[in-house]
């Protein structure tokens, strides 16, 4: 049958898979380093953005490195590269049984826990089960117990089996309720403002703080995807870039049906329902290109709107900023009415291109 | 001990000297009031209604082999004439929309409620037929009608494609402003059906159950699948007018202007989730409690024990029941509810788990010190046990609001609810049919096919929903019909697993085969001397018009020896 | 008879358990006024008061050295709404219990005249039952003629209870949102 074609087909996949995963080890583990002596300079020199922090030095050469890719080759802002497919963190591993590695802080907090707490209660349980099963199959089947016992009660193991899992709930349900609580800290002031807006069927990203433009995110066709080295049904045209380190204020809406902006590998996830605004606060800790797909049905190409989001260290956002035509400065600029110009309504244009050209679209156009 | 009261005649005086005279073909299937006939046609239907869910989860399953569109364009020939791309993609919606309303209403319920219910429960409690016949009758055919147009919705023009491509939850706005044509308003006219027909059926249960039990049969007698029935109407009663609102409200939205869900005009979205989880947790309870009761019965019978415990099961599902109805958000956790909101379904959903642990739990007790035997329904029922425990521990991990950020809509639900369902309540089904189809048509069937269907069936469908929770874990969404390579590997495993699942049915209809061409002749007590409750006091196939004269129920210590030893045949 | 007692008993039971599922099916339709009842009350999933003036007059009575939180205006308008809608500040700062003016401009762009209803929100939504409006463009439609430019104020305030709410620790800005939506 096809199990033989499945052998080998595999066998000859791990190979490749080991070559994959090896050549993705070697600039990530370089990079983790960085990041990690950064990880804890990067949060606390959020507000002087002068600081250089280590793992923006390590991006930049590696992005420039990478010119010759085609997305880049063809950026038509000088003052912005976007990230090559060598800074690619957030997404799948072929054959992947676990969860995608994580770049948030309430992220790794829930993997931990649930590789901590729940993994081993669902082992745990099962197995149980399972022995248990097979100890009365083996012990209580009719050749080896041929006269049955009566017994149809016992309160002590009914009060056992009662209150060892309601012991073992609240000792899920301590961690489980303080994830909730870091999940719904409240972003500061200060926090970057992102406004997701689902559509059917892409996604607009607004920055009020920055101008109020909005960049509008289209799928990018298998062919494209591959040339630039992304995962097809992922990449997308334009990103949604953040600066890395600093508290961002994710605001999510749908202008028609309701859509799910979710990120796998940064725990996020909400939904954007039409009239209503959700928010969430998301740090992300390195920099790198993040994917995700909308996670609510909406329709005919519900599959076919991915997230890329793009985190880079702040002066590169500011960068990316100005090459849209944004302003920098948010908090002194909102204090003054005049300053923020008109939201664009091109939104409401089906595969209207956002404001200001985008690097990606640019091959496309 | 049965033995006969002298008072009480039971209905159906005109029958009275011929237990077994039957009306003629017409009369007895299509204008039947006997509770046994209108069992077999739930049952009938609900095979009819599997076979085509089944072909629809094949073509799923065919379409995610690989990443790209495979068969959708062929489907989309089918249903719209044409294939272009939206169209393709609307039929993958349409799919699994399908798929959904099918499994769930037109297969699970039929079997559980429609067609072991309505054949077992007066035969357990010892009562001649239902409360209410011919209400009973109306609520098979509105089911079928309302299968019917569910099946007309697919070929209906539905917006982007021909059919409704909303899902099984049909969320305001995708349902409203989001899918113009009729195609929805069919599947919203299919589900009203099917609920006012599942209203009637639990009413005729309630109040069978309350009034009919033979003499002495009190409410801490009765079989636990006869509780199982009681809770699952109760919640059906009290969660299915609740959907039944909720669509209505849908369908006035789409139809006459109004805006319940709609932004527009002051609604709320978000109230359309909250009614229809509101039924719509309920509802899983209703798919998977009778499953609970036939297993505590097969459990029973092939250990030779009485059930452990037997308050604490029958408690256990009322508990589950009534917990059930104050869970629902945990559906919505992404919806952007409050932290506090969050905690509150967090915690209650984790509550669910001590019933459900109890129950299973108690079934291994009831095993232990028994004197097994393997015959299929036990097998079925063994690994119901298993398989419901792994999609529990896997519920465990969605309850909490935190984690399930991130499996919320993925490849993981849809492993967890498939293992609670697809390998919790259909291996339930299929134990109870093995254990009652020769009680039912008078023929055994066969005992190595039927072992032969539960090794490949349990392999296939491990084979096809394990892997899913690795992909979600890894990030894949449910309801997409194509997917990065990176998601290639598992799917295409779920897929072979499909292969294996599709051709172990193949042993289940050469059973069925085997048993009408072949089979034996099944004596009233085939299983022996576990089996101690009342249907098995009767002749396989039981007579037309059973218990004219009511079985009186004696004092006995233990809850299950309904007819003791020496009740009626027995198998050997 | 025992069989007529026991039809009398069948229809009682009966009825019991239908009145049981249409009292279920008028809950279901009684939910859609109960539910926005709940969210007015309870601020839940974010739905602001509304003040009258009295209301907010003993606000400001304490707000007398009350801190001051930012809040933030946002604005959207559905896929088919052909209005530009704005927020005049995308910021704004105010003393707890002291009363504040927010501007929000909307343009017609279509050719014909175009009535609008606002649906609204705010974030995080505990805040919800804090924040007070005692004059919103929101209360009622609004028309714009073809290319008429409007601006539209809200009065609102944030009432000082929310200092002593332990769930508005740390809420350092509340955002204020609206999505105009095209009457039908």
């Amino acid at each position: 049958m096809k199990f033989g074609d499945i052998a080998r087909k595999r066998l000859h996949i791990l190979p490749l898979i080991a070559a994959f995963l090896a050549l993705f080890a070697v600039p990530q583990t370089a990079l983790a380093a960085a990041a990690q002596g950064a990880g804890t300079s990067a949060v606390a020199s959020v507000a002087d953005a002068q600081s250089p922090n280590v793992a923006d030095d390590t991006a930049a050469p590696a992005a420039a490195a990478e010119g010759s890719t085609p997305a880049a080759a063809t950026s038509e802002t000088p003052g912005y590269t976007p990230l090559g497919p060598e800074m690619i963190k957030g997404q799948p591993e072929p054959g992947g049984i676990g969860f995608q590695p994580q770049y948030s802080d309430n992220g790794q907090w829930a993997l931990w826990m649930h590789n901590a707490f729940l993994l081993p209660m669902m082992v745990g349980v099962s197995l149980l089960v399972l022995v248990l099963l097979l100890w009365v199959i083996a012990r209580y089947n009719r050749r080896a117990h041929p006269v049955p016992s009566k017994t149809s009660h016992n309160t002590a193991i009914e009060v056992i089996w009662t209150v060892v899992p309601v012991l073992i709930l609240v000792a899920i349900a301590v961690p489980s309720i303080s994830l909730l609580a870091r999940q719904y800290e409240s972003p500061p002031e200060d926090a970057l403002t992102v406004k997701v807006t689902g559509y059917q069927w892409y996604w607009g990203y607004t920055y009020p703080d920055n101008g109020g433009f909005e960049v509008i995110s289209n799928m990018l066709p298998e062919e494209e995807a591959l040339a630039r080295g992304e995962p097809p049904q992922l990449a997308a045209d334009n990103r949604i870039v953040v600066p890395v380190g600093e508290p961002l204020r994710i605001q999510v809406t749908a202008a028609d049906v309701i859509h799910s902006f979710a990120v796998p590998s940064l725990w996020f996830k909400i939904d954007a329902v039409p009239g209503r605004i959700n928010e969430r606060l998301l740090t992300i800790k390195e920099p790198g290109i993040y994917y995700g797909q909308c996670s609510e049905l909406c329709g005919a190409r519900h599959a076919y709107m991915p997230i890329a989001l793009e985190a880079v260290p702040r002066e590169q956002f500011e960068a990316w900023v100005l090459s849209k035509g944004g302003t920098l400065g948010a908090a002194e600029a909102a204090a003054e009415p005049a300053a923020a110009p008109l939201q664009e309504p091109e939104s409401s244009v089906e595969g209207a291109p956002g404001a200001g050209a985008a690097p990606a679209t640019a091959p496309a156009a | 001990m049965a033995t006969t009261a002298d008072t009480f005649q039971a209905h159906a005086e005109e029958h009275h000297h011929d237990a077994d005279h039957k009306p003629g073909f017409f009369a007895r299937w299509f204008m039947s009031t006997n509770h046994k006939d209108i069992g077999t046609l739930y049952l009938i239907f609900s095979i009819f209604a599997g076979v085509i869910g089944g072909a629809i989860s094949g073509l799923m399953r065919l379409e995610l082999e690989q990443p790209g569109i495979q068969i959708l364009g062929q489907v989309s020939m089918w249903l719209n004439g044409s294939a272009d791309f939206d169209q393709m993609l609307h039929t993958w919606n349409v799919l699994i929309t399908a798929h959904g309303l099918i499994m769930v209403f037109f297969v699970v319920m039929p079997a559980t409620m429609g067609g072991f219910a309505n054949w077992f429960v007066p035969l357990m409690i010892g009562a001649p037929d239902m409360a209410f016949p011919r209400m009973n009758n109306v609520a098979f055919w509105l089911t079928a009608a309302a299968f019917v147009s569910l099946l007309f919705s697919t070929v209906s023009p539905g917006g982007t494609g021909t059919g409704a491509g909303i899902g099984w939850t049909a969320y305001a706005p995708l349902a409203t402003s989001g899918s113009v044509g009729s195609a929805v308003d069919f599947a919203i006219f299919a589900l009203h059906l099917a609920g006012a027909a599942s209203i009637m059926s639990s009413i005729n249960f309630i109040t069978t159950i309350f009034n009919m039990r033979a003499p002495g049969m009190t409410l801490h007698k009765m079989p636990l699948f006869v509780w199982s029935v009681l809770v699952t109407a109760f919640l059906l009663v009290l969660a299915l007018p609740v959907l039944a609102a909720a669509i209505t409200m849908l369908l006035t939205d789409r139809n006459f202007g109004t805006t319940f869900f709609d932004a527009s005009g002051g609604g709320d979205p978000i109230l359309y989730q909250h009614l229809f989880w509101f039924f719509g947790h309920p509802e899983v309870y209703i798919m998977i409690l009778p499953g609970f009761g036939m297993i505590s019965q097969i459990v029973a019978t092939f250990s030779r024990k009485p059930v452990f415990g037997y308050l604490g099961m029958a408690y256990a599902m009322v508990a589950i029941g009534v917990v059930g109805f104050i869970v629902w958000a945990h559906h919505m956790f992404t919806v952007g509810l409050d932290v506090n909101t969050k905690m509150y379904f967090t915690a209650a959903t984790m509550v669910i788990a001590v019933p459900t642990g109890i129950k299973i739990f108690s079934w291994i007790a009831t095993m232990w010190g028994g004197s097994m035997e393997f015959k299929s329904p036990m097998v079925w029922a063994l690994g119901f046990i298993f398989l419901f425990t792994v999609g529990g521990v896997t519920g465990v991990v969605l309850a909490n609001g935190g984690v399930d950020d991130n499996l919320h809509d993925t490849y993981y639900v849809v492993a967890h609810f498939h293992y609670v369902l697809s390998l919790g309540a259909v291996f339930s089904l299929f134990a109870g049919f093995y254990y009652w189809f020769p009680k039912m048509s008078g023929r055994m069937h066969s005992e190595l096919l039927s072992h032969l269907h539960f090794w490949t069936f349990f392999i296939g469908v491990n084979v096809i929903f394990f892997p899913q929770h690795f992909l979600g874990m890894q990030g894949m969404p449910r309801r997409y019909p194509d997917y990065t390579p990176a998601y290639q590997y598992w799917n295409e495993i779920s897929t072979y697993g499909y292969y294996i699942m599709a051709a172990s049915m193949l042993f289940f209809f050469a059973n069925m085969l085997y048993a009408f061409l072949a089979g034996k002749k099944a004596p009233a007590n085939y299983w022996g001397e576990g089996a101690t409750t009342l249907e098995w006091s009767l002749p396989s196939p039981p007579p037309y018009h059973q218990f004219e004269t009511l079985p009186v129920i004696e004092d006995h210590h233990s809850h299950h020896d309904a007819i003791g030893p020496k009740g009626a045949a027995s198998a050997h | 008879m025992a069989s007529v007692a026991l039809a009398r008993k069948n229809r009682r039971v009966g009825l019991i358990a239908l009145c049981a599922s249409l009292a279920m099916l008028g809950l279901g339709f009684a939910a859609v006024p109960l539910y926005d009842l709940f969210c007015r009350v309870t601020g839940f999933a974010g739905t602001t008061r509304v003040a009258t003036e009295a209301d907010a007059a003993r606000a400001a009575e304490l707000s007398a050295g009350a801190p001051t939180i930012s809040i933030r205006f946002d604005a959207n308008v559905a896929r088919d709404m052909p209005w530009e809608f704005r927020p005049r500040q995308v910021t704004d700062r105010v003393q707890f219990g002291q009363r504040d003016m927010a501007i929000f401009e909307a343009k017609n762009h279509s050719s014909v005249p175009v009535t609008g209803t606002a649906s609204f929100n705010v974030e995080p939504e505990q805040a919800g039952k804090y924040f007070n409006k005692i004059q919103c463009f929101c209360f009622t439609e609004q028309t714009l003629q073809p290319g008429q430019q409007v601006t539209m104020p809200v009065l609102y305030f944030v009432d000082p209870k929310a200092l002593d709410d332990p769930n508005m620790k740390g809420v350092e800005q509340i955002t204020l949102s609206y999505t105009f939506h095209r009457t039908r």
